[in-house]
C-alpha cells in the first residue's frame, strides 16, 4: 500500500501513513545517509539530509509527505553542499524569507512531554503557574536553551522565543551507539529503531541481535552488514550473518540541551538527568566514535596521548562531539575512553546550540543586529540625490552625485553638512574642571568660557580612544564633542570615571537630542551673517544665537580646513534650518557635501578620524600629536603610561604621502622600495583636485622610516603634513 | 498601526535623590530612564532641588500610544522580560532597536527619533 512518493536523490520513493522521511527510506532498501547504526528518536546523526533544501535535518524527525525532496549529504566528508545564491541578488533585495517570531513568557518551560516532563510540569500549573509543554513529536523542536533562560525552538513557519523562570529538561535517554569495526555500515540499527521499523511494517530480512558480545560487524562491497562478530562467553568468537544487525548497548541521557545551559533556572528530570551505565571503553583504533566529525578511535589515542587528557580539551582536540549531534551518540564512549585511561568517569562535556538543524533566516529572525539611525535631514539628503551609506551607526550622505563639485565648494564658496551624528555630552557641576582636567590630557581649566579646545581622549595606556571639542559654556558647565561612532562609550567612560573619582559632576548626553549642521567655506561667515548671525564666533570660540529664527549653539572650528561653523540646534528645527541655508547660500553656490568629499578635505589637512585611521594601539606620538598631552599636568588618564613608553624607541608612525596619478585604494599596503617587505598600510587616500596628485595618510612601521616608498606598484613620498594650509590661514580667516 | 511621534519632554540630570523627592506633577508621565536621570512629559517645568541639575526641553525622543492589542502584538518583539507591577519602566531593545517600554494605563512606546523609522519598519507600522 502506497500513500504517496518521496523524492530521495532524485529518485521517486513511495512511503506509506505515518512513515518518516528515514522509515520511507529504509523501506526502500535505501540509507538515509551513508551508513552507521540508525536510532531513528533524533539522537545521533546518522540520518542528516537535506530535506527541502534545508541541510543537517534529522530524517527520522520529519514526517514523509508528497513531494518532499531529500538529499544525501555527500559520502566522503558528510557536509552538504552550500546553496548556491545569486550574488546580484544580495544587492538587490534581500535573500531569503522573513520567518515570524513568537516571543512569550512563562513561568515554567518544560522540555519533553513523556512522563517525566508530565510528573514535573503539572504540579507547578496546578499551583497556579503557567507552564508550557515543547516536544518534538508535537512539532516543536528545541534548537537551544539561552541564557535568561529562553527557549527558542522552530515550528513549521516560525520559530518560537520563550522566556522562562524555569526551564525543566525532560529529554529522557537514548540508545548507545556501537563502536567498533563495521559500525559505520548500513544496515545497524538500535533496538528502538527495530521496533520502530518493525511498527511500520518494514522487511528488516534476516535479523540478529546483539548486545555487550559485539566485538565488530562484516559487511559487503556495498557497505552494508552482512554479519555480526561477537564474543562467547568462553572468549571464543561467533560470526553469525545477517540482513539487518539490531544492537542493545544500553542507554545514556539524553541531555543535549542540559549540557548546552549552566544557568540556575535550567533543571534535569527524570532519566535525563540519570547517571547511567558507561559502555566498555572503546578500544579500535579504525573504529569510528564521532559520526558526525569522523573522529576514529585511533584519533582520541593520538589526542589522549599527545596530553589532552581533559574530556573538554580532548573534545576540542580530536573533533569528538563537535558535529551536529553535539555528542549525543559519541559523548558516552569519549567518557568511557578517558575512564579506561584515567580511572575517573568525567563530567560530560558542554554543548552549543543548534541541537536541531537551524535556517540562516530562522536564526536572524525579528533580529536587527544593527539598527542605524537617521538624522532629521534624511529625505532632505535623498532629496538632494545624496547616496547613503552606514557609518559609525548612522545612515550619512556619501556624495550627492559630484564629489568633485562638493569638494570646490567647501574650498572656494560655502557648503554645508550633516554632523547631526557627531557625539554630544553635557557636563555639569562644582567637580567638573576637576573631572574633565582628569579624564583629558590636554589643560581644561585654562578653556575660558566661551572658548573651546581640541583634545583627545585616552584609555589609561596611553591610547587614543577618541576625540573631539571640549567647548566650556560657563564656570562649571562644557558642552563636549566626539566622533559619531564614539558617543556612547564617551557617555561610559565620563559616567564611570566621575562615579569612581567620586566628583560632583553630571553627564548628559544630547547625541541623539540635538542636529547639527557645519558651514563651511570662505563665505560661510558672511553667509550666516545673512541669516541673522550679526558676530559670528573667532576661531575656537563658540556663541549661543539664532540662525534664520533657529536657536543655535554655534562653534568656530575647522576639519576641512576652511572657515567653519557648527550650528547644533534642536532636531525638530532641521530641516528648517538646513533649507533656510541654501536658500540663502543660493548667491554664494552654496551645495552640501558628503563623507566624501569631507575625508578628502579634512586629507589635505592632515587631520585624523579616530576608528579609520588609529589602531587599537595609537599614541599620541605615533600620531605626531605629542603637542595634544601636557605631560606638564600631574594628572591625566593614560599620562602614566605616556610617560613610561615616552623612553622607548618607537616602531610606527602616522605620516603622509604623496604620488603621482589616481590614489591608490584605502588600506593598501606600503612597501619598502630598498627591501620589498611591507611597512605600513594606507588609511585614507585621496586624488586632491587642488594638488592635481594622490594625497594619502598611513602607517609607517618597523623603525627604519623610509623617505621614499612603494604604494600600489608605485613610487610615494613621504610628505609633511598638513598638505594644505600648513599655517592655518584659512580656517582662521 | 500606532502612530510613533515626536514627542517634547524635559530631560533631567540630577542627584538621584533630588529626582527621587521631586515634586512631579500627578498628570505627567515620568520616566526614570538612570538613577541620576529621568525624561518627564507632561508639559510642567521639572524642580529638582540640585543647582547643578542639567535641565533642557528635549525634542529628541518619539513615542506611540499602545492599547492592550497592540502592546500583545509588540509583545512577539520585545527581547526582554514586562515585570508584572504597573505601571513599570522597562528598556531594552524590541526588534533589535534600543526602547523603552511605559507600561501603564495607557502603555507608552519610547524611542528617540534617529531610531523610528528603523522601528516603524522592522514592526512593520
Amino acid at each position: 500500500m502506497t500513500d504517496g512518493r518521496i523524492v530521495v536523490d532524485g529518485r521517486p520513493i513511495d512511503y506509506r501513513s505515518g512513515d518518516s522521511l528515514a522509515v520511507a527510506i529504509v523501506r526502500a532498501g535505501e540509507v538515509p545517509a551513508h551508513g552507521g547504526c540508525l536510532c531513528l528518536a533524533g539522537d545521533c546523526g546518522n540520518c542528516l539530509a537535506v530535506v527541502d533544501g534545508v541541510a543537517y535535518v534529522r530524517t527520522c524527525q520529519v514526517a514523509a509527505r508528497p513531494g518532499a525532496v531529500v538529499a544525501r549529504h555527500p559520502a566522503a566528508d558528510a557536509k552538504p553542499p552550500l546553496p548556491q545564491t545569486d550574488l546580484g541578488d544580495v544587492v538587490r533585495v534581500p535573500v531569503g524569507s522573513d520567518v515570524p517570531v513568537h516571543r512569550e513568557a512563562f513561568d515554567v518551560v518544560v522540555v519533553g512531554t513523556g512522563e517525566a516532563g508530565v510528573t514535573a510540569g503539572e504540579p507547578l500549573r496546578d499551583a497556579g503557574r503557567s507552564v508550557a509543554w515543547l516536544d518534538a513529536s508535537g512539532g516543536e523542536e528545541v534548537v537551544g536553551i539561552y541564557p535568561g533562560p529562553t527557549v527558542v525552538a522552530r515550528q513549521p513557519g516560525r520559530v518560537l522565543h520563550l522566556r522562562a523562570q524555569e526551564v525543566i529538561a525532560a529529554t529522557g535517554s537514548a540508545e548507545i551507539q556501537p563502536v567498533c569495526a563495521g559500525s559505520d555500515l548500513a544496515g545497524i540499527v538500535t533496538t528502538g529503531a527495530a521496533q520502530t521499523l518493525a511498527a511500520a511494517g518494514v522487511e528488516l530480512g534476516c535479523v540478529v541481535r546483539v548486545g555487550q558480545e559485539l566485538i565488530r560487524f562484516e559487511g559487503d562491497e556495498r557497505g552494508r552488514v552482512t554479519a555480526v562478530v561477537a564474543r562467547n562467553a568462553d572468549g571464543s568468537e561467533t560470526t553469525t550473518p545477517c540482513d539487518t544487525a539490531v544492537v542493545d548497548l544500553g542507554r545514556s541521557a539524553r541531555d543535549v540541551l542540559a549540557r548546552m545551559s549552566s544557568d540556575e533556572g535550567v533543571c534535569v528530570v527524570g532519566s535525563a538527568a540519570e547517571e547511567h551505565p558507561l559502555p566498555a571503553a572503546p578500544t579500535d583504533p579504525a573504529a569510528v566514535v564521532c559520526p558526525c566529525m569522523g573522529t576514529t578511535v585511533g584519533d582520541l589515542e593520538t589526542a589522549f596521548d599527545k596530553g589532552y587528557r581533559d574530556l573538554e580539551l580532548l573534545k576540542r582536540a580530536s573533533w569528538a562531539g563537535l558535529g551536529p549531534c553535539q555528542g549525543g551518540a559519541c559523548l558516552p564512549h569519549v567518557r568511557a575512553f578517558i575512564a579506561g585511561r584515567t580511572g575517573v568517569v568525567p563530567e560530560p562535556f558542554t554543548a552549543r546550540p543548534a541541537a536541531r538543524q537551524i535556517t540562516l533566516a530562522e536564526a536572524a529572525a525579528d533580529v536587527a543586529i544593527d539598527a542605524f539611525r537617521r538624522t532629521p535631514l534624511h529625505d532632505e539628503h535623498l532629496a538632494a540625490g545624496a547616496r547613503m551609506d552606514r557609518f559609525g551607526g548612522w545612515w550619512r550622505p556619501w556624495h550627492y552625485g559630484d564629489v568633485v563639485g562638493e569638494y570646490w565648494a567647501v574650498r572656494e564658496g560655502v557648503s554645508i553638512g550633516d554632523v547631526s551624528t557627531l557625539g554630544k555630552l553635557v557636563v555639569s557641576g562644582p567637580d567638573a574642571v576637576e573631572a574633565l582636567e582628569r579624564i583629558y590630557p590636554c589643560h581644561v581649566a585654562d578653556i575660558k568660557p566661551g572658548r573651546s579646545r581640541y583634545a583627545l581622549l585616552l584609555n589609561e595606556r596611553g591610547h587614543v580612544m577618541d576625540d573631539g571639542m571640549i567647548l566650556r559654556d560657563a564656570e562649571t558647565r562644557f558642552t563636549l564633542t566626539f566622533t559619531s561612532g564614539g558617543a556612547a562609550n564617551a557617555e561610559m567612560w565620563l559616567r564611570d570615571w566621575i562615579d569612581t573619582w567620586g566628583l560632583r559632576a553630571h553627564v548628559m548626553d544630547r547625541t541623539m537630542s540635538l542636529a547639527a549642521i557645519n558651514v563651511t567655506g570662505p563665505f560661510a561667515g558672511e553667509l550666516l551673517r545673512r541669516l541673522g548671525l550679526a558676530e559670528p564666533p573667532r576661531f575656537l570660540s563658540h556663541v549661543r544665537a539664532d540662525v534664520a529664527g533657529v536657536p543655535c549653539h554655534v562653534m568656530r572650528l575647522s576639519f576641512t580646513g576652511e572657515a567653519s561653523f557648527e550650528l547644533h540646534h534642536p532636531l525638530d528645527r532641521s530641516v528648517e534650518l538646513w533649507r533656510a541655508l541654501r536658500e540663502a547660500g543660493d548667491r554664494y553656490g552654496i551645495r552640501p557635501h558628503g563623507l566624501q568629499a569631507l575625508f578628502g578635505l579634512r586629507l589635505e589637512k592632515g587631520h585624523v578620524i579616530v576608528g579609520m585611521d588609529t589602531e587599537l594601539d595609537t599614541t599620541p606620538r605615533r600620531l605626531g600629536m605629542d603637542w595634544a598631552a601636557r605631560m606638564e599636568k600631574p594628572f591625566f588618564i593614560g599620562r602614566a603610561a605616556l610617560e613610561r613608553t615616552a623612553k622607548l624607541a618607537d616602531e610606527r608612525r602616522w605620516v603622509g604621502f604623496t604620488m603621482d596619478g589616481e590614489a591608490p585604494p584605502e588600506g593598501s599596503p606600503i612597501r619598502s622600495i630598498e627591501r620589498g617587505d611591507i611597512i605600513g598600510n594606507v588609511t585614507g587616500s585621496w586624488s586632491s583636485p587642488l594638488f592635481g596628485r594622490a594625497l594619502m595618510l598611513g602607517w609607517q612601521r618597523l623603525g627604519r622610516f623610509d623617505d621614499r616608498v612603494e604604494i600600489d606598484g608605485r613610487d610615494a613620498v613621504v610628505t609633511p603634513t598638513p598638505f594644505y594650509d600648513p599655517e592655518g590661514h584659512r580656517a582662521r580667516a | 498601526m500606532p502612530a510613533l511621534e515626536p514627542i517634547r519632554l524635559i530631560h533631567v540630570v540630577a542627584d538621584p535623590a533630588a529626582l527621587d523627592a521631586a515634586p512631579w506633577v500627578d498628570d505627567e508621565v515620568v520616566l526614570r530612564i538612570a538613577a541620576d536621570e529621568a525624561l518627564v512629559g507632561g508639559g510642567s517645568a521639572a524642580v529638582v532641588d540640585d543647582p547643578d541639575a542639567i535641565v533642557v526641553d528635549e525634542v529628541g525622543f518619539s513615542a506611540a500610544t499602545l492599547d492592550d492589542g497592540a502592546l500583545a502584538q509588540l509583545l512577539g518583539h520585545v527581547e526582554f522580560q514586562l515585570p508584572p507591577e504597573r505601571p513599570a519602566l522597562v528598556q531594552g531593545k524590541i526588534a533589535g532597536v534600543p526602547a523603552k517600554l511605559h507600561v501603564g494605563e495607557p502603555t507608552l512606546l519610547v524611542v528617540q527619533t534617529a531610531y523610528a523609522d528603523e522601528l516603524r519598519s522592522l514592526l512593520g507600522w
